[in-house]
């Protein structure tokens, strides 16, 4: 029986939304480093407000100090890189305040991160934000939910082993 | 084992673009690409071992390259080095 369990009900773990906007693939990223998918696989938000949620329980691996990414490591094992904006590296921190440090450990919808979206946008960064799941070669499957409107209550990354 | 050193001149460090395409470097390589900074060691093909690293312009890396394509490897990553970080 468990072996027909585990061939017919793959167990999926998921990531939700870690900002509310619009879901778009990550291959519609104006950015190769994410659209060829060399940090990994995932999708992208369109933030339509400037706060990041924690998208499962996780510990915070590392957070950037200049507030504009996070890693997290998922209680289930994925790895996860959240990236508010194209080149936001180079704002230094400015218009970013961080909520959660390396090695916290935090819940689904705690507040990882909050900036000026308007702010970003009015000094000519793109504020797509990409989720991508470092260690996607660990997964054989990994689904992804885009094309709508998303708020951290909605799944977007479904994942099996 | 091979070995070299490298000083990071990217004004912005090792953030995430530098530690993805960093990663996508070794990947190739049977050798183990290991980098120590004076903040710590990681596993070159795990991108949130390198970026953990948190690695400044001006820091010190140390990279360690075993294997059986150590000698190719440790080349062509020190050239990678060289034109990207």
């Amino acid at each position: 029986m468990g072996f027909f369990t585990k061939l017919f009900s793959k167990q999926m773990d998921a990531l939700c939304a870690p900002v509310a906007g619009n879901a778009v693939p990550v291959s519609q990223v104006p950015d190769p480093t994410f659209a060829e998918e060399i940090l990994g696989k995932g999708i992208a938000v369109e933030p339509t407000e400037g706060k990041v949620y924690a998208p499962c329980d996780a510990t915070v691996d590392m957070m950037f100090e200049t507030g504009h990414a996070v890693s997290l490591v998922a209680d289930f094992g994925a790895e996860v890189l959240i990236h508010v904006g194209l080149e936001t590296v180079s704002l230094k921190g400015k218009h970013f305040t961080v909520h959660a440090a390396s090695g916290d450990k935090v819940k689904k919808g705690d507040l990882l991160i909050e900036f000026d979206l308007d702010a970003i946008k009015a000094e000519g960064f793109n504020t797509i934000t990409p989720m991508l799941v470092c260690n996607s070669g660990d997964y054989s499957t990994i689904k992804t939910h885009v094309g709508k409107a998303v708020t951290n209550a909605d799944v977007v990354i479904e994942l099996a082993k | 084992m091979k070995e070299f050193t490298y000083v990071i001149k990217d004004p912005l460090g090792l953030h995430a673009r530098p530690a993805g395409m960093l990663v996508k470097a070794c990947a190739p390589y049977a050798s183990t690409v290991t980098v120590t900074a004076p903040t710590g060691k990681a596993d070159a093909k795990r991108l949130m071992a390198v970026m953990r690293l948190a690695a400044k312009q001006g820091m010190e890396l140390t990279v360690t390259v075993s294997g059986a394509d150590e000698d190719k490897a440790a080349t062509e990553l020190q050239a990678f080095f060289e034109a990207n970080l």
